[in-house]
C-alpha cells in the first residue's frame, strides 16, 4: 500500500498540459510528480476551439490569469452559438450559456412562457434569457458585483488550438511540471497495467499513473484488455472534418455562427486576427474537393490557404480508465465540434479524475466510479448534440431526412418526449447543460410543447403577466450594462483589438 | 377551455390526505377536481411518525403553518436518528440531518477527518457535526438563516403522531375543496379496451367514477395491486424483518430530539419521543424469533410503562414495479415497503406527489411518457433507499445473534458492494442529483457502524498536519461553545408548539364565540 507519487501525461496539445497541469495544481503540494511525454502535436494552423464557460472556471482553478489567455491567443468571447438554416423557414436559433437556476426555485420560468406562449404572448424565448440576448447584442456577461443569480450567464471564448495548447504548456511547465518530448511511444503493459512507457529514443518512462492524452488513437488505453471503442456513428450522420481560416469579421460577433448545408454544416469562430472555420459532411454524398471549393460560398468569405480535411468518428472508450491508465481527451471521447464542448470534456474527466484520484498506487478500485461518471458526462453531451440533428427541418437534403429519421438514444427520447409533452427536461445525473440550455435549444429547433407543468395553472394571471413583463425587463436592462465584445477586448489587449 | 381532471383518491391515511392536500393547494380547481374515499372502519397504518426534513418543505409548498401543525399533531423536532448496537455492541452513532464539518477547497470535510485520525489527533467525527452534538445535548434551534455560520450546517424534522397528521391534512385538504366521501369500496370497474380503472362501486352501492384514481388503500393496494395486478418485486432476501409491533409508552425523562434505533437479537426497536407519549416499535424477522418472544422482547425494553397492548402489523420489503398504471397511480404502501429504519415512508408518499404534479394527465389527454418518467423516477428513488437501507444490515460484526450473522455474510446489490468497497479502499461516496440521502448520510452509517477506510483522498495531504489539526479543534470547541448556548429542546417545544395551548384557531373561535 503506497500512494501515487509520480505522473506520466503521454500525449499532446491541450488536453495533454491541461491534465498535467491541474493535476499538478491540485497534487503538487502533496508532492505528486508530473511529467508530460509530448508527442509530436496533430493540431493544424486552422484550428481553433470553442469553450463553454466551464473554462473559466478552470483558469481560476488553475490560476492562470485570463487577460494572458486573452492575449495569448487570439481569444473572442463567446457568449453562445448561433444554428442558421437548421430548418427551412425558422429564424436562426441562439443558443447561450446560460447558469444552471439556483435550487429550489419555484416553477421554472419556462412554464411562464409556455403558458403565456399559449395565451397569445408573441415574444421568443431569447427575450427571457440574458445569455441569449447578450449573444444577440454582441455582449458579454461580465459579472458585476454581487450578481443576481437569476440574471447571470457565462461565457467562454474561441481560442486558436495552437496558441492555447502552447499557452497551457508554459504554464504547466512554469508550475513545476517536467516535459521531454518524444516521436512516439510503446507501452510496456504487464496485465492490466503500463509498467513503463518506451520512448523512441529508447528511454524508459516508469509512473504509478498514467494519462493517455495521445488523441483518438488512445497509444496507451488501447493496448490494455477490455479496451474498446463505442462508437456513435449511427447516430450521427457527417464522417468528415474540415478546417479553414478566413479574413477576420470587423464587427466581431460574441457567438459561433452555425449554418447548415445540403451535406454537413459550416461553423464560423471569430478569432481577433482570423475567422476559423470549421466544418462537418458526409463525404458519400460530396467529395472532400468539391466540399473545398463550395466553401467560400457557403462561409460567404474568402478561404485563406490549404483547407485541412480529416475523418470524423464520433465515440467513446468503452472504460476511460483501466489498471493504471487514464484517457483525457480524445483518447477517451470524440465529439462533433459542435456546443464548443471539446476542451469543456477535457477539464470534466480531468475533474472527475482528481475527484476519484487513486489513494494507492498498486490497487485504483476508484476507476468503476470514474467510468460511470464520466460516461454519463459523455453520453449527455453527445445527446445534446443529436439533439440539434434530430430536430432540423430541412426536408430536401438526404444529409438531413437522414439525420432526422435515425433512431436515437432512449436517454434522448425521453428528454425529446417529455419536453414535447409538458416543457419538462429529465436532467440526468453529471449533465453538462440544464434546463434552460435544453429549453432552449428544443424550443429554437422548433419542438413546442403541447402543454405544460399543470402547477403554472395556480398562478394568477395577473400575477403571471407580471412575472413575464418584469423577466423581460430585467433582461433587457442586465443586457444594457453589459460591454461589447470591442469593449472587453480593447480593455485587455488595447485599442487596435 | 379545458375541462378539470376529476381526480378520486382511495383510501385516507397519511399518504391519502397528503396527495388530496397536495393536489388542492398546488393545483387549482379548474385544472383538477379531488375526491377522496375512506372509510372510518379501516384504521390507518399511520406509518413513520419519524420523518424527514423534506416534509418541511411539503408543508411550506402546500401552506402548512408549522407550529399549529406541531402543536395539533403532539409534534416534536428531529435532528437525525441514534443507532445503538448497529454494527457491533455498544455501538452508538447518530445519523444526522447536516454535514460533518465544511468541506474545503472541493475536498469532503471527512477525508480531513481521516487523515488527521490517522495521525492520532481528531476526536470521534461526530464531534465535528453541529446536528449531532446539538442531538447528544437534547438541544433544538432554528438553523441560522446565516449560510457561512456553523449553526446554518443542518436541517431538522418532526417527530408526530401520523393519525392526527392524516386528520390535519383532512381539515385542511377539505378546506381547500377536496370531497370526501365515507365507504368501503366493493368493486374496481376497468374500461375494457384500455384496461383503465372506471369507477369505484362502494358498499352503498354508489358508484364513483374518476379520469385518474390514486390508490392510497394501504398494504392492499386495491387498485394498482388487486384489479391492475402489478408485479412486486420482493427485496427480502436483504431487507428480512416481516413483522412489527408498536406500543406507545409514557413519556419520561428529557425529550430528544432525535429518533432512536436500536439494534435487537432479530431486528430492531425504535423509540420515537412526542409531546404526549412515546412511541415504540419492535421491526423483527418472523425467521429468527417467535411472535410472542418479540412482544415480550419490546414491553422488556421500554423506558416507561406501556399506555396499550403492543400491535402486530406483518409486511414484505418491496415494491410494485411500476407504481404508476394507465390512469392509476399508488402511493404509500399500496406502492411499496420499506421498514421505517430511515423514516422514509412519508418521503416517499411525499416525493411520489411531487414527482406526479408536473406530470399529470391533462382531462381526456394522457400520454404513456407521462407515467413512464414518473416510474423512472421513483425507481430512482425506491433503489437507493433500498441500498442504503441494506447498507444498515450489511455492515458490521456482531455474532451474538443470528440474524445479525445472517445479514453479514449475505449478498448484497453489486450497486451497493461497490459503495462499500470504494468506501473502505480511500473514503470515496459518490454523489448523485435526484435521490434521498447525501454524503453525511452514507458517512455516518459507514464511520458508525464500524467501517474505517484504509486511506483517504490525496488531496487532503496538501496542508501541513499541524495545521489541520488546529483547524479541526477549533471546529470542535467552536461547535461545543455554540451548542452549549442553544435551548433545550423540550423548553423550545413548550414555547414554540406547545400542544396543550389553545391554538391561534381556537383562540379566533372562542373571541368568535364571546
Amino acid at each position: 500500500m503506497s500512494a501515487v507519487t509520480s505522473v506520466a501525461v503521454v500525449g499532446r496539445d491541450a488536453a495533454a498540459w491541461l491534465a498535467a497541469a491541474a493535476l499538478k495544481r491540485a497534487f503538487g503540494a502533496s508532492g505528486l510528480e508530473v511529467q508530460v511525454i509530448e508527442l509530436p502535436s496533430l493540431l493544424q494552423s486552422p484550428d481553433v476551439y470553442a469553450t463553454v464557460p466551464s473554462i473559466r472556471g478552470l483558469h481560476r482553478l488553475l490560476g492562470l490569469d485570463e487577460d494572458i489567455v486573452i492575449k495569448a491567443c487570439d481569444a473572442v468571447p463567446m457568449v453562445g452559438q448561433r444554428f442558421s438554416n437548421w430548418s427551412e423557414a425558422a429564424q436562426p436559433l441562439m443558443h447561450a450559456f446560460e447558469n444552471e437556476p439556483p435550487a429550489g426555485a419555484d416553477v421554472s420560468f419556462i412554464q411562464y412562457w409556455l403558458k403565456g406562449r399559449a395565451e397569445g404572448l408573441k415574444v421568443d424565448l431569447s427575450h427571457f434569457s440574458v445569455g441569449a440576448s447578450a449573444a444577440l447584442q454582441n455582449r458579454v456577461p461580465l459579472a458585476g458585483e454581487d450578481p443576481d443569480p437569476s440574471l447571470s450567464a457565462g461565457f467562454g471564448f474561441h481560442l486558436d488550438a495552437r496558441a492555447y495548447a502552447n499557452l497551457l504548456m508554459q504554464f504547466a511547465l512554469h508550475n513545476g511540471v517536467t516535459g521531454r518530448t518524444a516521436i512516439s511511444v510503446e507501452a510496456e503493459v504487464e496485465g492490466e497495467r503500463i509498467r513503463a512507457v518506451i520512448l523512441d529514443d529508447g528511454a524508459r518512462v516508469e509512473a504509478d499513473l498514467f494519462i493517455d492524452a495521445t488523441g483518438s488513437d488512445a497509444l496507451l488505453l488501447s493496448r490494455l484488455p477490455g479496451a474498446a471503442i463505442e462508437s456513435w456513428r449511427q447516430w450521427f450522420p457527417a464522417n468528415r472534418m474540415l478546417a479553414a481560416s478566413g479574413p477576420p469579421l470587423s464587427d466581431l460577433p460574441a457567438f459561433s455562427q452555425i449554418s447548415a448545408v445540403r451535406e454537413g454544416w459550416v461553423g464560423l469562430f471569430p478569432l481577433r486576427s482570423r475567422t476559423a472555420i470549421t466544418a462537418v459532411y458526409d463525404s458519400t454524398l460530396i467529395s472532400d474537393d468539391e466540399f473545398a471549393d463550395k466553401l467560400p460560398i457557403v462561409a460567404r468569405m474568402p478561404v485563406g490557404g490549404d483547407a485541412i480535411v480529416s475523418d470524423l468518428s464520433p465515440g467513446m472508450q468503452g472504460h476511460a480508465w483501466i489498471g493504471n491508465c487514464v484517457a483525457i481527451g480524445d483518447a477517451a471521447v470524440t465529439a462533433e465540434p459542435l456546443d464548443a464542448v471539446q476542451i469543456h470534456l477535457a477539464h470534466a474527466f480531468v475533474s472527475h479524475l482528481i475527484s476519484l484520484f487513486p489513494a494507492d498506487a498498486e490497487a485504483m478500485p476508484e476507476a468503476t466510479a470514474f467510468n460511470r461518471t464520466v460516461r454519463r458526462v459523455a453520453e449527455n453531451v453527445r445527446d445534446f448534440q443529436l439533439a440539434h440533428y434530430k430536430l432540423n427541418r430541412r426536408f430536401d437534403d438526404r444529409f438531413w431526412n437522414r439525420a432526422r429519421d435515425a433512431a436515437t438514444p432512449q436517454s434522448l427520447d425521453r428528454k425529446l418526449q417529455l419536453f414535447g409533452l409538458r416543457g419538462i427536461v429529465p436532467l440526468n445525473d453529471d449533465e453538462s447543460f440544464f434546463e434552460w440550455n435544453w429549453a432552449e435549444l428544443f424550443v429554437g429547433h422548433g419542438l413546442i410543447p403541447t402543454d405544460y407543468d399543470p402547477r403554472i395553472e395556480s398562478v394568477a394571471d395577473e400575477e403571471h403577466v407580471m412575472k413575464v413583463q418584469a423577466r423581460m425587463r430585467a433582461v433587457a436592462e442586465t443586457v444594457r450594462s453589459m460591454p461589447s465584445v470591442g469593449e472587453v477586448l480593447s480593455s485587455v489587449v488595447g485599442a487596435n483589438a | 377551455m379545458k375541462s378539470a381532471l376529476n381526480v378520486v383518491i382511495l383510501g385516507g391515511g397519511t399518504a391519502g390526505w397528503m396527495a388530496a392536500a397536495g393536489l388542492s393547494t398546488l393545483l387549482p380547481r379548474s385544472r383538477c377536481t379531488v375526491r377522496l374515499i375512506e372509510s372510518d372502519e379501516i384504521g390507518i397504518v399511520g406509518v413513520g411518525e419519524a420523518t424527514l426534513p423534506h416534509m418541511k418543505n411539503f408543508n411550506d409548498v402546500v401552506g402548512i403553518d408549522e407550529a399549529e401543525m406541531m402543536r395539533r399533531t403532539q409534534a416534536t423536532f428531529k435532528l437525525g436518528i441514534e443507532f445503538r448496537d448497529w454494527g457491533f455492541l455498544g455501538s452508538s452513532y447518530v445519523h444526522p440531518f447536516g454535514m460533518h464539518g465544511p468541506p474545503a477547497g472541493g475536498l469532503a470535510f471527512h477525508h480531513r477527518w481521516l487523515r488527521a485520525h490517522q495521525n492520532g489527533a481528531a476526536a470521534p467525527i461526530e464531534e465535528y457535526s453541529y446536528s449531532v452534538m446539538a442531538a447528544r445535548q437534547n438541544r433544538f434551534d432554528f438553523p441560522s438563516a446565516n449560510k457561512s455560520a456553523i449553526s446554518s450546517t443542518y436541517s431538522y424534522a418532526y417527530h408526530f403522531d401520523a393519525s392526527l397528521y392524516a386528520a390535519f391534512l383532512r381539515s385542511f385538504a377539505e378546506a381547500r375543496g377536496v370531497i370526501r366521501t365515507e365507504g368501503k369500496v366493493k368493486d374496481v370497474e376497468l374500461d375494457g379496451e384500455a384496461g383503465n380503472v372506471l369507477s369505484l362501486t362502494l358498499e352503498s352501492g354508489e358508484v364513483i367514477t374518476g379520469d385518474f384514481f390514486i390508490d392510497c388503500s394501504g398494504f392492499r393496494s386495491i387498485i394498482l395491486g388487486e384489479e391492475l395486478g402489478a408485479d412486486w418485486e420482493d427485496w427480502a432476501q436483504w431487507l428480512p424483518c416481516d413483522r412489527a409491533f408498536a406500543v406507545p409508552s409514557e413519556r419520561t425523562g428529557e425529550l430528544t430530539p432525535y429518533t432512536r434505533s436500536t439494534a435487537r437479537e432479530a431486528g430492531w426497536q425504535w423509540r420515537i419521543p412526542l409531546q404526549h407519549r412515546t412511541g415504540n416499535g419492535y421491526v423483527f424477522s418472523s425467521q429468527f424469533i417467535a411472535e410472542d418472544e418479540a412482544a415480550s422482547a419490546l414491553l422488556a425494553n421500554l423506558d416507561a410503562p406501556a399506555l396499550a397492548e403492543p400491535r402486530m402489523l406483518k409486511f414484505r420489503a418491496g415494491r410494485r414495479v411500476q407504481s404508476w398504471r394507465r390512469n392509476c397511480v399508488a402511493l404509500g404502501l399500496a406502492s411499496g415497503f420499506l421498514e421505517p429504519l430511515e423514516s422514509t415512508s412519508i418521503y416517499l408518499i411525499q416525493i411520489a406527489i411531487m414527482h406526479l404534479l408536473p406530470l399529470l394527465p391533462s382531462a381526456g389527454r394522457s400520454d404513456p411518457a407521462l407515467a413512464a418518467e414518473f416510474n423512472r423516477k421513483m425507481d430512482l428513488e425506491y433503489e437507493r433507499i433500498r441500498d442504503f437501507l441494506i447498507l444498515h444490515y450489511k455492515l458490521g460484526s456482531r455474532d451474538d445473534a443470528e440474524i445479525w450473522k445472517y445479514c453479514r455474510d449475505m449478498p448484497v446489490p453489486d450497486s451497493l458492494m461497490e459503495k462499500l468497497e470504494l468506501f473502505r479502499h480511500s473514503g470515496d461516496i459518490e454523489q448523485y442529483r435526484d435521490g434521498l440521502f447525501t454524503l453525511p448520510s452514507w458517512l455516518s452509517v459507514y464511520i458508525g457502524q464500524g467501517l474505517q477506510p484504509e486511506r483517504y483522498h490525496p488531496l487532503a495531504d496538501g496542508e501541513p498536519v499541524d495545521r489541520l489539526v488546529s483547524e479541526l479543534e477549533n471546529l470542535r470547541t467552536d461547535i461545543a461553545d455554540r451548542i452549549d448556548e442553544m435551548p433545550k429542546h423540550a423548553a423550545f417545544i413548550e414555547r414554540y408548539a406547545n400542544a396543550n395551548e389553545p391554538t391561534e384557531m381556537v383562540l379566533h373561535e372562542a373571541e368568535a364565540r364571546l
